[in-house]
């Protein structure tokens, strides 16, 4: 396996584009990805895109195919993958097997989505291809539902309370607002969570992410680098990806995800490096409680801590692991099949050590992406050039 | 619908000739063994819950429904089945031992057993 580096980066805003077709999002974060990097186009092999749901929701599929299209790229394989909301994070782990595996010397990952347009019903109902159809749907359970199962397990279980958990819901909120990409950041207190709508118990709405347009892109190229970079390049020491259960009974403990739990232990025995290396995170908090459990999974904090470490302020920006400093999916957004790429545009610029609520001295970050009921999971782990 | 009482509802399962392996109908293999030699078995809708939640904002074909609470449920006879529970139970603790009022596929409604 050849080594990989990040070399350029570009992003939307996440929130509302109203109007956009999705493909000139993902070429928009594309060609600022290419121009932040200085490679030739003429240099680029392949080129992944994470999408979930523009068919139901657009009625429009061979995205990749349209993107390197419009990007002027060479005749090269451009690929669509799909793993729910994991679907960037997968594209970004494809154009660095292709490069590590010697296929190219670089290549394009990019995420897009839109949502904001299509009514409630119908984004739920697209979400919901998502879900175990055959056994577990028929219930009428929906995602936020699922993490209301987990929430009550883990208040059961380790004694998590409400004010732990929104502990969560305000950093993140707080993050966002001074992040230029961020849809929904908000200066919040206790009661403002505890009086927004109930979405289903013990979740409120503040506990949830927005629904959100997007995308985001990262340039990758193999070492030795070429001599045009014009970014500090960020080295990508693991990449992994795992399967989860597929519904909801093929869970032994509904509150964690061994997928998690599996592609977090491969990615620091291929990184060489143990949890407590981590200087910055961007973990998956599609919903609050999620960021409690994700970061037990990552083995970031002690099983049944995770929200007792956010009260605390140990998962804040100065604290012993920076956690979602982006703001996460709950501030920054979630155009679905963006965020996985949106997290290592985060990370990178963590380690470029340009951004606005910067890790200071970050060395090492790592994303986290999960799809459907835990059914995929990408964990990347990345490091500043020396 | 049988007169019958809640707790002699049962519930249709696969359990694998080769293996014994019991899963629910929605598979044409045994995840054991890879078998396709799956038998059809009705098993006790009796269990315990795992956790469960109310849902208040709920897919468009369920609108009219919410909110309504859902259970996961381990049964006795082993699988983990997710359906509905009867009555809205915010001081109920995990663990609780529950029985089908309904166990169609499509509608499968727990209800806390009183006596457990
Ligand atoms: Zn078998």
């Amino acid at each position: 396996m050849r080594d990989v580096c990040i070399v350029g980066i570009g992003s939307t805003p996440f929130g509302r584009h109203a109007g956009t077709p999705i493909e000139q999002l993902a070429v928009r974060a594309a060609a600022e990805a290419l121009r932040d990097s200085g490679v030739d186009r003429g240099r680029i092999g392949a080129l992944y895109l994470g999408n979930f749901i523009s068919g139901p929701l657009n009625g429009k599929e061979i995205l990749a195919g349209i993107v390197g299209d419009q990007l002027g790229l060479p005749n090269i394989p451009c690929t669509k993958v799909e793993g729910a909301c994991a679907s960037g994070g997968i594209a970004f782990r494809h154009a660095w097997m292709a490069i590590a595996s010697g296929q190219c010397d670089a290549a394009v990952a990019v995420g897009a989505e839109t949502m904001t347009h299509a009514a409630g019903a119908q984004v739920t109902a697209a979400l919901n291809c998502a879900m175990d159809n055959e056994d577990d749907a028929p219930s009428g359970l929906t995602f936020p539902g699922l993490f209301g199962l987990a929430w009550r397990i883990h208040a059961q279980r380790y004694g998590t309370t409400r004010a732990q958990v929104s502990a969560v819901v305000r950093k993140n909120k707080a993050y966002g607002l001074r992040n230029p990409l961020a849809q929904m950041g908000a200066d919040l207190t206790d009661a403002d969570i505890a009086a927004s709508a109930a979405i289903c118990d013990p979740l409120q709405l503040f506990d949830c992410c927005p629904t959100s347009d997007g995308a985001a892109a990262v340039v990758l190229a193999a070492r030795p680098l070429p001599s045009d970079l014009q970014s500090v390049p960020v080295d990508i020491l693991a990449s992994v990806q795992t399967r989860g259960a597929a519904r909801i009974a093929g869970h032994p403990d509904l509150c964690s995800f061994d997928a998690t739990v599996s592609a977090a232990q491969r990615a620091y025995a291929m990184a060489g490096i143990a949890p407590t290396d981590v200087d910055v995170v961007e973990l998956h908090d599609c919903f609050s409680i999620a960021e409690v459990i994700d970061s037990e999974d990552l083995g970031l904090v002690p099983r049944g801590q995770g929200g007792a470490w956010a009260l605390e302020g140990r998962t804040a920006v100065d604290g012993q692991v920076a956690i979602n400093p982006s703001g996460g999916l709950l501030a920054k957004g979630h155009p679905v099949g963006a965020t996985g790429v949106g997290q290592i545009y985060e990370i990178v610029r963590q380690l470029r050590g340009t951004h606005a609520n910067q890790v200071r001295g970050a060395k090492i970050g790592m994303t986290h992406n999960l799809g459907g009921t835990g059914v995929a999971c990408t964990v990347s782990l990345l490091r500043r050039a020396a | 619908m049988t007169a019958a009482a809640p707790s002699d509802l049962t519930l249709p399962m696969l359990r694998c000739a080769s293996c014994g392996y019991l899963d629910t109908p929605s598979h044409a293999v045994c995840r054991a063994c890879l078998s396709t030699n799956l038998q059809p078995v009705e098993v006790p809708a009796i269990g315990r819950i795992v956790s469960f939640t109310t849902i208040r904002r709920a897919p468009s074909r369920f609108r009219d429904q919410a909110p309504y609470h859902v259970a996961v449920v381990d049964l006795d006879a082993g699988p983990r089945v997710t359906g509905r529970l009867a009555a809205g139970p915010p001081a109920l603790a995990l663990g609780a031992r529950v029985c089908a009022l309904s166990a169609e596929p499509t509608d499968l409604l727990f209800t806390i057993r009183d006596n457990s």
